[in-house]
């Protein structure tokens, strides 16, 4: 049995043993930060979540937070996630990496993982350059933006994944920065408590290779769209602020009430599969048998 | 044609003709009798229109092939004559729809019996549809092989009773109207008394589904493919009544990566695909090996390379399965047979969660979609056993290691969620607790140390498999001493075990070696049995002798002489004796 207390959650319970090795000054330090004070704050023991990641500095934070976690493969965090949130629903599952790890090699599994609305988290530490293979573009570098693998500037439109996410029926799009840690908490409390696939992309500079994506770039551009009485409701209010080209909007875009996935597998998830009594009644192995008879 | 022991059926038409339907009133009209069938589904990547075929091989006794000449054969459209008259045994019968075929059969051959029906004529009642023709070819089969009719009545009334009364009365008044026709019209002599045992028609996509559930299975993600997709179909059908997660993902990536979510998460997981689709899986593969999170992987090999022959049949996908970047311990089994198919599932799955690893099943087309009766499988003969995992840890238990160092390589498993004992499972090279050595801590000396721990911890599983005998060797049939050994593996058993038979029967000295379990490998024990031996040939159905090869590498024994098929076909007893007796491989 886990030892029971009655000590509230706090963020100290979420302090890992590892420190982080990103880079003095990287955006990612922020998030972890926020990540452990939102789940903190929400009472949640640490035991009861895991994190997902894919392969990237960012991709690195499950090691420096005290809870479960999954450092998987390029790009795959959001199948193994998935698949580990259906065999334990009792379990808060987030999913995290960086932008070349979701929107590039991962990117399939982004589209349909929202369409699909299983209950967990999705955060991006969004940097707009391949930092951990020392700075390639990546699929949100800017439209000639020169970097090692585009020396003569960036030939490709970067994605807009806020448009993305809303047109491939994500159930909660929102958008934060790491150096707005009071408007972030609120967001990863409200996708955290969100019942259904939640997703934050979140601008996490890199202060190595991304010399255009600055801290100072995102505080000079962004502003907070709740502050301008924001319908989230509305998904053509939330793609009208995706679109803006002048500046670009923080917070919650988009919520959308519908069923997770979940409730599609009532029956069978009536408790979560892990507390499952292994194989099959008398009577079904002998169903099994009489439909081939 | 004087009394037989087995009957060889062709069905043959355009897919939709309803061929499958045919193919199923008839063998089940069989395995309710208590014969036995063995099948063979000849078809093409369309859904209308290709010409497909169904061979059944009935007998009274266990038949071990889909046998070569047909005695009976349905004709349902206009390519079939030329196809399928010129592999009539001599003699045998023939009955075709004349609305489809017009011209004289005996211009192709001779020395057949031809019985064209005339749907029109034979069923002018109320309600029925020119495309029950099947139905009617179906009742002059059945009454001409000499089944029990009453077996096949019996059948229309469970297929359609949810269809209402009168469309299971159309289907018998027009099975019973080829019946009568058959009665008036034909000699055959044909006869097969069954046992009266009820056995199960099925194929081995359905044994692997049932295996999985029997094992305990409890979550499935696979992406559609060919020949695969019937476990899928499956498991969707029972997903509700065994409370199990089946999920179609959006590729194959996703589908082996899913499986492993659950895995680590402390469930039986699996997933299937061929060739193709496992190419896209093998990151994944090496991912479970390096997380040591069990996970039962299905490949069911078809023609290859890349798309190759999507609907035929090769074994051509070892070296496949036995790739991935970098080393890692893994299980590869190949089933012999439908039975097998069901046990080797429900086994997989304790042996991946025994060693914490990747296990593959490596099946076949032909193993896969034929259909074949079996004898209702002893579920009591599965027990679940579950190694090193455990839900909780005891009060007061010190601090747990996820990859805690061990003597037999496997470490205790903690399933997520267990206050106290927070880890994190990295996919870089990491300490016990998984904490990676990677990034700042490469090259530098406890970086180094962990790895010369944690490697061969790993590989050292591959060791304790084969110390616990939980890898069987490979089981020789027929006569110790013999002459001439051929050596198979995975689905050809049976054939295999047919063409030995017959070759005995020729006064020939044959025995049988045969591979289920394909890896690790037993270095000093393999090379034991293989000495025992004195000539062997590998039997592979594919061109390069993968499974040779892999006994090369693994044991340094050579094999020198082959038989091979790679045309798409699966072998038949009659090809390998034929092979045999042509390459003067045996010696009386």
């Amino acid at each position: 049995m886990p030892e029971i207390t009655d000590k509230p959650v706090t963020i100290a319970d979420y302090k890992g043993d590892v420190h982080p090795d990103w880079c003095p000054g990287c955006g990612d330090f922020g998030v972890l930060s926020v990540l452990q004070r939102a789940l903190a704050e929400m009472g949640i023991p640490a035991n009861e979540v895991m994190i997902v990641s894919g392969i990237g500095c960012s991709s690195n934070l499950p090691g420096f937070i005290n809870t479960y976690g999954l450092h998987t493969l390029h790009g795959r965090s959001l199948p193994i996630a998935q698949g580990f949130k259906l065999a334990n629903h009792a379990m808060n599952v987030v999913a995290c990496g960086g932008d070349g790890d979701g929107y590039g090699i991962g990117v399939g599994h982004f589209i349909h993982a929202m369409r699909r609305n299983i209950d967990m988290t999705y955060v991006v530490m969004n940097n707009s350059i391949y930092g951990l293979t020392t700075g390639q573009t990546s699929p949100t570098s800017g439209l000639n933006m020169k970097t090692k693998s585009t020396p003569f500037g960036n030939p490709e439109m970067p994605l807009n994944p806020i448009a993305l996410a809303l047109s491939a029926g994500c159930s909660f799009v929102a958008r934060g920065f790491s150096g707005n840690p009071k408007q972030l908490v609120e967001i990863y409390k409200a996708a955290v408590k969100h019942k259904g696939f939640a997703y934050i992309d979140t601008f996490s500079p890199c202060v190595t290779f991304n010399k255009v994506n600055t801290a100072q770039f995102y505080r000079d551009n962004t502003y907070e769209i709740e502050g301008e009485n924001h319908d989230k409701t509305s998904k053509a209010a939330a793609l009208e602020r995706a679109l803006e080209t002048d500046r670009i909007g923080t917070g919650i875009f988009y919520v959308q009430e519908r069923s997770q996935y979940e409730e599609f597998e009532k029956e069978v998830l009536e408790k979560p599969l892990v507390q499952h009594e292994l194989g099959l009644s008398k009577d079904l192995q002998h169903k099994l048998i009489e439909q081939f008879v | 044609m004087s009394e037989k022991k087995n009957v060889i059926v062709r069905i043959a038409g355009a897919a939709g003709d309803g061929i499958a339907s045919t193919g199923e009133l008839f063998g089940k009209t069989c395995s309710r009798m208590g014969l036995h069938v063995m099948a063979y589904n000849a078809y093409q990547s369309a859904i209308r229109g290709g010409h497909v075929w169904l061979q059944l091989n009935v007998g009274e006794e266990k038949t071990r092939c889909h046998g070569e000449q047909p005695d009976v054969a349905l004709l349902l459209n206009k390519t079939s004559p030329e196809v399928h008259i010129p592999d009539m045994k001599s003699g045998g019968i023939v009955f075709y729809d004349i609305s489809k075929i017009k011209e004289d059969l005996s211009v192709i051959r001779d020395d057949l019996q031809y019985y064209g029906l005339d749907f029109k004529e034979l069923c002018d009642f109320p309600g029925v549809s020119p495309v029950m023709v099947n139905v009617l070819l179906a009742g002059a089969l059945i009454q001409t092989v000499g089944l029990d009719t009453g077996v096949s009545l019996e059948f229309f009334k469970e297929k359609f009773t949810k269809k209402g009364d009168e469309i299971v009365e159309v289907n018998q008044k027009v099975f019973n109207a080829g019946v009568a026709w058959a009665k008036a019209n034909t000699k055959s002599g044909l006869s097969l008394k069954g046992d009266g045992k009820k056995r199960m028609f099925m194929t081995g996509n359905d044994a692997i589904g049932m295996g999985l559930l029997a094992g305990g299975l409890k979550s499935y993600a696979a992406y559609p493919m060919s020949p695969a997709t019937g476990i899928l179909h499956y498991l969707s059908t029972q997903a509700k009544k065994a409370k199990i997660i089946v999920k179609q993902t959006e590729d194959e990536l996703a589908a082996a990566n899913f499986a492993i979510g659950a895995g680590h998460a402390g469930v039986r997981a699996a997933t299937a695909t061929s060739g193709g689709g496992y190419c896209l899986m093998v990151e994944a593969v090496g991912l479970a090996g390096m997380l040591e999170i069990p996970v039962v992987l299905i490949n069911v090999q078809r023609g290859g390379p890349s798309t190759g022959l999507p609907t035929k049949q090769e074994q051509a996908d070892i070296k496949l399965v036995m790739g991935g970047n970098g080393d890692f311990p893994r299980i590869v089994i190949a089933p012999k047979d439908v039975e097998d198919a069901f046990f080797q599932s429900a086994r997989a799955l304790n042996l991946a969660e025994k060693y914490q690893c990747p296990v593959i099943i490596l099946s076949d087309l032909f193993l896969s979609e034929h259909y074949q009766t079996v004898d209702p499988f002893d579920f009591s003969k599965i027990s679940i056993e579950r190694g090193k995992f455990m839900k909780e840890l005891p009060a007061g238990a010190a601090r747990y290691k996820r990859y805690e160092v061990t003597e037999d390589g496997i470490s205790p498993r903690l399933m997520p969620g267990a206050a106290g004992h927070m880890y994190c499972s990295g996919s870089d090279e990491h300490d016990e607790n998984g904490e990676l050595i990677s990034d700042i801590l490469a090259g530098l000396p406890r970086a180094i140390d962990v790895r010369m721990k944690m490697h061969p911890k790993r590989m050292r599983k591959e060791e304790t498999m084969l110390k616990e005998n939980d890898i069987n060797l490979p089981e020789i049939v027929g006569p110790k001493d013999a002459k001439l050994t051929l050596l198979g593996w995975g689905s050809t058993f049976d054939y295999i075990e047919e063409a030995c038979e017959t070759l005995r029967a020729d006064g020939l000295s044959v025995n049988h070696l045969h591979f289920t379990d394909l890896y690790p490998m037993d270095r000093e024990k393999l090379v034991e049995v293989f000495n025992s031996c004195n000539e062997i040939v590998a039997v592979e159905n594919n061109m390069s002798n993968q499974m040779s090869k892999l006994i090369l590498a693994e044991t340094g024994f050579e094999l020198k002489r082959f038989i091979n098929r790679f045309d798409g076909e699966p072998f038949t007893g009659e090809y390998i004796v034929n092979a045999v007796k042509e390459k003067e491989l045996a010696h009386a």
